[in-house]
Order: C-alpha cells, then sequence, then structure tokens
C-alpha cells in the first residue's frame, strides 16, 4: 500500500492542509482527492446530493482537535456487520490500546498505522484518489474509509445487501436435475458456476457497462476450450458498446448479435447454472450481466434453443425420444394452422371422405373463410397468453374461464369458428409450448401469422414457398461466426450425435466442431462394460 | 435502395390483397358429390349426381327431417355440359374429388361408354379411386335414389359393400377408372363391370321409410358382372359365373365353396390365398391357353357326419373334390362367353401376346370373331387343405350314431 504522506505529524499539520486545500478548492472540483478531510466530504455530500441512504461518519480519534477519519457507507448495499467488526470495532482497539500504553500522554495516532490496520482487517481492498473510483466503490455498496490528511482512501469490500437468495428455476422447469437458478447477484452467479466448474481454466473477466449503471458485466469462460477468435470477438463487441444503461442481460443481447433482423435469437440466454456450465464446457462463452437471473450464451446454435437440460441428465433413449417430441411439436407450431387453412380451402380432396363431411358440416355455418377464423383464433389466443403472463396469480384463473367457456366453447356455438379450428389452434398452442426456450417459441409463433397468410392465398404452394424461404434464411445466420444451423447446415456428421438424437454419454466424445477447432475430444471412452469375473 | 424495397413490399402486398385467391374454396362453398349416375335419354346424356349434405351426415341430431343426400339431375348434350348445367338447381358448386361411385345406366352402357370415360379420365378433379357399376334395369338415376341403412349416404354404402363382397366373396370386382380403361384400350382383354340392383319396391326405396324399419323393403343388391364387347355392354354373367371369372383373374382374396360329403351333405370350404397363372401358347399355329390354378383353403364347416377329418385321405378326397369343383366353375363361364357373347373378358389374347408377339400380331384383329370361341383352354387347379379350423372332427359325427 502507498500511502502519500502529507506530513510527519498528521494531528499538526491539519490546518496547514486545510489552507493548501482551501487555497486550492479547483483540485475538488477535478477528479482528485485532496488531503483535508472536510472538503472531501463537502465535495462528496455535494455530489450525491445529500442523498439520505450515503451514511457518512466522521469519527474524531481524540478527543481534541485530534486525527479524524471518515468512514462512508450506502445504507443496504454494504454490510452493517462487516463494517462493524472490521472498522469499528478496530478503531475502537486502537484508540483504547492507545489510551492504555499513554495514559497521561496525549495519545498520538499515525494515519497510515490506521490505514495498515485497518487494510489487514479487510478481505477486499482497494486504494484510490480518484473521485470516480470512489463513488463507483461507494455506490457499489463498499465502504470507504478515509483518513484526514491523506490523498487517497481505500475501499473496503463490504458489499452486502439483501438479495432473493438462491431459488429454484421458474422459467425453465426439469423433472430431474438440479433446481437451483441464478439470482440477481452476479458474484453468486459466478459462484455458482465455480462450484460446478473447479478447473483453473474457467476464467473470468468482468467491465463495467452503461454510462449511467456502471452495470457489472462478467465474461466467462474456459480457457483452452473455447475458441479464443470467439472470445476477443466477444470483448471486442462488449467493448463496443455505448450504452447509457443495462438493466438486463437483453440490453447486451441486442447490443452484441449478430444479426437484427431477424425473428430468431442469435444468443441464447438461460436461468440455469447447470446449463451454462454445459456450455462453458462445450466452448461457449457465458455473460454474466449483475441484476438479472438471465446468463447469456454465445455462439447459439438453432439446435441449443431445442434441448433442454434435462436431455442429458435423463437415458438417451428417453432423451432422443423427447427431442424428436420437440422437433415435431415447432413444425406443429409452425405449420398447423397454415396446413390446416390450405388443405380445407385448396386441397379438399386429400381429405379422407368421412372427414371432409366432417369438417364441411362444422363449417356450415361459419361466416368466415378459414383464413380469417385462423387470424381470429390465433390472435385471441396470444392476447390470452400475453393476459395471462401479465395478470397478477389471484386473478389469473379468470383469464382461463373466459379464454376456456367464452372464447372456446360459445364461440364454437355461436357459430363463428369451427370447432376443429379450436382443436387447430389448442394443437398449436401447445406444441409452442413444448420448446424449453421462450424466444424461440415465440418466433415461431410469430411466423405462424405469415405463413397463414401464404397458405391463405396460395395454399400449399404457399406453404412450401414460406417454408423455403424460412429455412433460407436459417441457413443464413451466424451466431459469432458459426453457422446457426449446424450441424445441419453444414451437415457435419460427428456432431448428429447430440443433435436431434442424444445418444449415450460414453458416445460423446467429441465437442461440436465449430465452436472449437482445436480443442475437440472431451475424452477418450469405451462403452460401459460389465466386470467380467 | 429504400425506394426499391419500399416499392417492393408494395407490390408484394398488392399480389396479396388484389388478386384475391381464384381458386379457393371454402368448404362450406363445395357440393361434395358422392355418386354420380349416367343415362341415356333420347340422344341426350342425362347426369345424376348424389351430393351429400354434411350436416345430415356429420349431426349429432337424431331423426332429422333432412335426408343425409340429395341428388340433382340434369340433360345436356355432352356429360361436361350436363354437369355444368347442373349449378342452375344446385347451389353450390358440385366439387367431384369425393365420387365413391360412378354409376352407369344400362340404356347407357348398350350404347357404348367410351365417351363418358373421357372427361372422367381427363378432368382434374376427379381422383380415380371410384368404383363402377352398372345398374341393372333400372336407371342410374333411380338407383342412386334409394335411402340405405347403416351408411347413410348410399354412395358410401355402394362402395363399401362392393370392396367388401370382392374381398370375401367373389362374384364382384371393383373397378377402377384407370383398370376400366386399361381394359378398353387392350385388343386382348374386354372389360367387365359389377351389375347392381334394386331388389323391391323401388318407389318405397325412394322414400325415408325405407330406412325406419329394421327390415329394409328395397335395397341395392350387387350382381352378376356385365360383359363389355369394347365399350358396349352386350350380356350378363350369373353370380356362379361371376365367381368363375374372378378365379380365372386370379386375385381372389377369400371365398366360400361347398363340395359333397360322401353321399349327402355338404362341406364347405374356405379359399385364401388363390393364384391363377394364365399362359398361352400356340401349338400347331393354333393358340392354347393353359390356366394354372392353385389355391389354399381351410375347412369351413361340415355339415355332414362320418367324415374323419383326422385321416389325411379324407383331406386328401376333399382337395380333389374342390379341384373338380373349381374346373367345372372355370369351365362353365369359358364356356358361356365363348358361345354366347364372343368376347374375351379373360384377357386370354393378352396371354398369347405376351408368349408369342408376333403370332398375335396376325390374329389380333379377328382375335373375338375367329380364335377366341374356339380357343382351347386347358385348366389346372391345385388345391390345398391347410387347416380344419378350430375342430377336427365334427360333432355331428356323434349325433347320427346316438340317434
Amino acid at each position: 500500500m502507498r500511502h502519500r504522506r502529507r506530513s510527519s505529524h498528521p494531528v499538526r499539520s491539519v490546518d496547514k492542509e486545510k489552507e493548501k486545500t482551501s487555497s486550492k478548492p479547483q483540485s475538488n472540483s477535478s477528479d482528485v482527492l485532496s488531503a483535508d478531510l472536510k472538503s472531501n466530504l463537502d465535495y462528496i455530500r455535494k455530489t450525491l446530493g445529500g442523498s439520505t441512504d450515503i451514511m457518512i461518519r466522521e469519527i474524531s480519534l481524540d478527543e481534541k482537535d485530534g486525527l479524524k477519519v471518515a468512514v462512508l457507507y450506502t445504507d443496504g448495499l454494504a454490510d452493517q456487520n462487516t463494517i462493524t467488526e472490521s472498522i469499528m470495532k478496530t478503531l475502537a482497539r486502537m484508540v483504547n490500546s492507545s489510551k492504555v500504553a499513554g495514559r497521561e500522554q496525549i495519545p498520538s495516532f499515525d494515519g497510515s498505522q490506521i490505514l495498515a490496520e485497518i487494510s489487514l482487517q479487510n478481505k477486499e481492498i482497494q486504494n484510490f484518489s480518484k473521485y470516480k473510483t470512489l463513488f463507483h466503490s461507494l455506490l457499489s455498496g463498499d465502504t470507504i474509509f478515509l483518513v484526514d490528511g491523506f490523498e487517497d482512501g481505500i475501499a473496503l469490500g463490504t458489499r452486502g445487501w439483501k438479495d432473493r437468495g438462491v431459488t429454484e428455476t421458474s422459467v425453465e422447469n426439469v423433472v430431474r436435475g438440479p433446481r437451483e437458478a441464478f439470482t440477481e447477484s452476479l458474484r453468486t452467479n459466478t459462484a455458482m458456476i465455480r462450484r460446478k466448474i473447479k478447473d483453473p481454466n474457467l476464467w473470468l473477466e468482468t467491465r463495467q457497462i452503461g454510462r449511467l449503471t456502471q452495470t457489472d458485466v462478467g465474461l466467462m469462460y474456459i480457457n483452452g476450450i473455447a475458441n479464443e477468435k470467439i472470445v476477443q470477438e466477444a470483448r471486442d463487441r462488449l467493448d463496443r458498446i455505448d450504452i447509457g444503461s443495462i438493466l438486463e442481460s437483453g440490453y447486451i443481447e441486442e447490443a452484441i448479435q449478430d444479426e437484427t433482423m431477424t425473428p430468431f435469437p442469435t444468443i441464447f440466454n438461460t436461468e440455469r447454472p447447470d446449463v451454462i456450465a454445459a456450455e462453458l464446457l462445450e466452448g461457449k462463452i457465458a455473460i454474466l450481466v449483475d441484476g438479472t437471473p438471465f446468463v447469456l450464451v454465445m455462439p447459439a446454435l438453432f439446435v441449443s434453443f431445442l434441448h433442454a437440460a434435462e436431455d442429458y441428465y435423463q437415458r438417451s433413449d428417453i432423451s432422443s425420444f423427447l427431442r424428436m417430441l420437440r422437433y415435431l411439436s415447432i413444425f406443429i407450431s409452425l405449420l398447423g394452422p397454415s396446413l390446416y387453412i390450405a388443405v380445407s380451402t385448396f386441397h379438399q380432396e386429400m381429405l379422407p371422405t368421412q372427414l371432409l363431411f366432417g369438417l364441411a358440416a362444422q363449417r356450415e355455418q361459419i361466416p368466415f373463410p378459414a383464413f380469417v377464423e385462423a387470424v381470429l383464433m390465433e390472435v385471441t389466443f396470444e392476447i390470452l397468453r400475453e393476459a395471462g403472463l401479465r395478470l397478477p396469480k389471484n386473478i389469473g384463473s379468470a383469464i382461463s374461464i373466459v379464454g376456456t367457456l367464452v372464447i372456446g366453447q360459445a364461440a364454437v356455438e355461436a357459430g363463428i369458428i369451427s370447432a376443429a379450428m379450436v382443436i387447430v389452434v389448442a394443437i398449436t398452442a401447445i406444441s409452442s409450448f413444448v420448446l424449453p426456450a421462450f424466444n424461440m417459441s415465440i418466433a415461431f409463433r410469430m411466423l405462424r401469422f405469415p405463413l397463414m397468410a401464404l397458405a391463405g392465398s396460395f395454399g400449399l404452394y404457399g406453404i412450401f414457398i414460406g417454408a423455403t424461404t424460412l429455412i433460407l434464411h436459417l441457413c443464413s445466420l451466424r451466431s459469432f461466426g458459426v453457422p446457426y444451423m449446424a450441424p445441419f447446415a453444414p451437415l457435419i456428421p460427428d456432431d448428429q450425435k447430440d443433435a436431434v438424437l442424444r445418444l449415450p454419454q460414453w458416445m460423446l466424445m467429441t465437442r461440436p466442431r465449430l465452436i472449437n477447432k482445436d480443442n475437440v475430444t472431451r475424452r477418450k471412452s469405451t462403452p460401459p462394460q460389465k466386470s467380467r469375473k | 435502395m429504400k425506394r426499391i424495397l419500399g416499392l417492393l413490399l408494395l407490390t408484394l402486398a398488392a399480389s396479396f390483397l388484389l388478386s384475391g385467391c381464384w381458386n379457393r374454396r371454402e368448404l362450406n362453398e363445395l357440393g361434395i358429390a358422392v355418386a354420380a349416375g349416367v343415362d341415356k335419354v333420347g340422344d341426350k346424356y342425362r347426369l345424376s349426381v348424389q351430393i351429400a349434405i354434411p350436416g345430415q351426415v356429420a349431426s349429432k341430431k337424431v331423426g332429422s327431417p333432412q335426408a343425409p343426400a340429395t341428388l340433382f339431375t340434369s340433360e345436356g348434350d355432352t356429360l361436361f355440359e350436363a354437369a355444368r348445367r347442373m349449378s342452375q338447381s344446385s347451389p353450390r358448386k358440385i366439387y367431384f374429388a369425393h365420387l365413391r361411385m360412378f354409376i352407369i345406366g344400362e340404356s347407357l352402357a348398350r350404347q357404348g361408354i367410351a365417351e363418358v370415360l373421357d372427361l372422367l379420365f381427363r378432368d382434374h378433379e376427379f381422383r380415380t379411386d371410384f368404383y363402377f357399376a352398372v345398374s341393372k334395369e333400372n336407371t342410374a338415376e333411380e338407383t342412386l335414389k334409394i335411402m340405405t341403412p347403416i351408411e347413410t349416404i348410399p354412395a358410401n354404402k355402394l362402395f363399401t359393400s362392393l370392396q367388401t363382397s370382392e374381398k370375401i366373396w367373389s362374384p364382384t370386382k371393383a373397378v377402377t377408372l384407370d383398370e376400366l380403361i386399361n381394359d378398353l384400350s387392350s385388343k386382348g382383354k374386354h372389360p367387365v363391370l359389377t351389375g347392381l340392383e334394386i331388389r323391391g319396391d323401388k318407389n318405397i326405396g325412394e322414400k325415408k321409410i325405407n330406412v325406419e324399419n329394421i327390415y329394409t323393403p328395397s335395397h341395392l343388391v350387387y350382381s352378376g358382372f356385365a360383359v363389355f364387347k369394347s365399350d358396349r355392354l352386350i350380356g350378363w354373367l350369373n353370380e356362379k359365373e361371376s365367381r368363375g371369372y374372378r378365379l380365372i383373374l386370379g386375385d381372389v382374396k377369400s371365398s366360400v365353396n361347398h363340395v359333397k360329403c360322401r353321399d349327402q351333405g355338404k362341406v364347405v370350404l374356405e379359399t385364401l390365398r388363390t393364384s391363377a397363372k394364365v399362359k398361352g401358347s400356340m401349338v400347331k399355329s393354333r393358340p392354347h391357353i393353359n390356366i394354372r390354378f392353385s389355391a389354399e383353403g381351410n375347412v369351413g364347416s361340415v355339415e355332414c357326419s362320418g367324415l374323419d377329418l383326422t385321416k389325411p385321405e379324407t383331406i386328401q378326397k376333399l382337395e380333389t373334390e374342390m379341384e373338380q369343383m373349381t374346373v367345372r366353375l372355370i369351365e362353365t363361364v369359358i364356356q358361356k362367353v365363348q358361345t354366347e357373347y364372343k368376347v374375351d373378358i379373360f384377357g386370354f389374347g393378352e396371354a398369347i401376346r405376351r408368349s408369342n408377339p408376333k403370332a398375335w400380331k396376325s390374329m389380333k384383329e379377328d382375335w373375338d370373331e375367329r380364335y377366341f370361341p374356339n380357343l382351347p383352354v386347358h385348366i389346372q387347379v391345385d388345391y390345398h387343405i391347410r387347416r380344419t379350423g378350430t375342430i377336427s372332427d365334427s360333432f355331428l359325427n356323434e349325433i347320427r350314431e346316438t340317434r
């Protein structure tokens, strides 16, 4: 620690220092601290507008005009216990011991001695001489310790505020697997990942982004597994961000994603530490943002949005079946209503005769074309879904009553919507919720509408055109330089083991090819064998 | 760039919004035709189309006043015109893709059906999976008016009943459009179509009373084959002859026949898995036909006593009986067609063509007149009984003894 001492005897030099600072008031308004405590504190008070949650305690260690120190912290952000333990008690001890030692004499305090003592008592210390650092530390929950006569202070790591604590996942639920989810606190989140990967190569870089919010953003990757080029690209993109505020990782996502004009997310996010650990181990990069439990992962492939954490915890046959089910359901959620429209308005010859009678009978009284009917129902469903999401929990049941009874049953009975359409919309809606990633399922839900319009005007031909365009678009996407549709386009035979299917763990010997070109071998592996005794 | 993009979007939007959807047909704008019938009235075609009323077919209401289907008729110089003229009486455009049955009136069949078939084959709306039948004695229109029980749409009844009887009995054949046209255009084979009769009072059959009681006074029954000379009907085969005809084709999936058991009583055999190989050959520049027919069967029921089914001899005897019976069946129909109709409905000419195309070339022009009526046909039947059902000896044996 480097203390710039202004005087050998700080007690006596106070006045001198005061004169010095008062004669140079400009030094305060610039960005460096002065040696005069009082003027420093004044400046701090002025800058913070006297905010009442900023606690400034001036402590005089002598009865008389002795050495003055100041302890500053933000109430609620800094942990009171730590402050008491490490600062107040130390100060008290020093005062007491000096009283015992020199009973009759004027107790003398050496500023540097105090600083050294305080520093020893704290796990995190940082000295600074600039106001910028002071404010950042103070407002981040650190405690600022200033000693009169010194031009730099120390920031003590006392961050400790009331957070939500680690709770169960609320979005990505599993039947089998860890239950914990990330919290809003960056440090808790990094700890949760570290707990899963105890490897020195798990590296974390932190930076502050956001002019006003100064949000901590962590870049995490496993050195040696992650592709260095992609890591560098991520660093560059983070450094290029110039934004006023970061309140959620979505801000970062929008600022660094490859492609804005696409409904598909090219950056993956999750609230599950186990998913992040798995992605890091595949060579991907995680970006953690303070204040949100959602951690970004890049590069993101299309397939990872269709994979659930649980796929790796259940046996491989179960997981493969469930994955295929998910692939099927994205087809249903994308094409369900449009296929119904196309077949029922253009290609009636494709229906079995009995089914045709059934559908035709239901449609007898319906005043709208199938396309209008479908759009009506789909929009209604989207409104219901959105309403159900935003409603306070205790009125949620009202929505389901209105949704099922009024809109489902009554609309059919009133002859506005055919029952078949309700079935189609319902199966489509349910299929769209099968996707583990909400942003991907909403992408497919949005694309449903243009496809419905195509089906309504050109039939199956229109659907074909729409689907082809969609596939071409998907194949054109990149996420941090990695083709979005890998391992399908480009086709990587090796990586098919973990795409539509999930082969047994012992067969998953290599990491995805495109993400880390060099270090792909996870391990040498043989199938589990029975002991031959 | 932005201007171009904007213009492009505008054009796209316009093409969506202004063009409309020219061939869009909502389900409730369709008159779904399930059966069509053609008769000849004078020199005009009379087209009758049975249209299903989906609301009646699929409704859960019981005892609705409307019939499940309705019939529209119209006349025209050509079938296509008649079909379009129907729009004068039908509220919806008639949609033929789900046609199940096409009934040809006997009057038309006798004058020739080829002209009618071209429309069905050419028009894109017709699928080729509907069946043909010739309405015997009645007009097609009358046939399509009969109400049927169980299958409320008469066309459906006709369709499924033809399918089933082809499969498990054998004097009928479900002929589709492409098969019919194949036979018509082949020189070595003439088509046959299954006949359709109205049994009972057809005036009652047209009314709802017909299906209101357990016994339906009037119903539709398939009966025997209509023999065509090229596209003209020239006569009918009875049930026995029709079964013989099917055996020669070798496509019987399942059928039932009986043979005499000892002196009195009958043994019924269920025939499964038949195959017939019709081979043509030229012997001394005369065409010959060899039919090798083989079949497998089960003992279906024993209606006599004293038959020991556990003995291999009994089974062999039954097989021989069955073989003789089959030969008789086949011979009967061949003889009748050779002497009475003189048209090759069996495809013997085709068999000759396949075995000896050169000889066929010289014969094909007067095959039906000169060669076919005197064609020697050698029949060889191989019948195997595989199973005797769930019991071996009949309990009838016990009953007679104690009597």
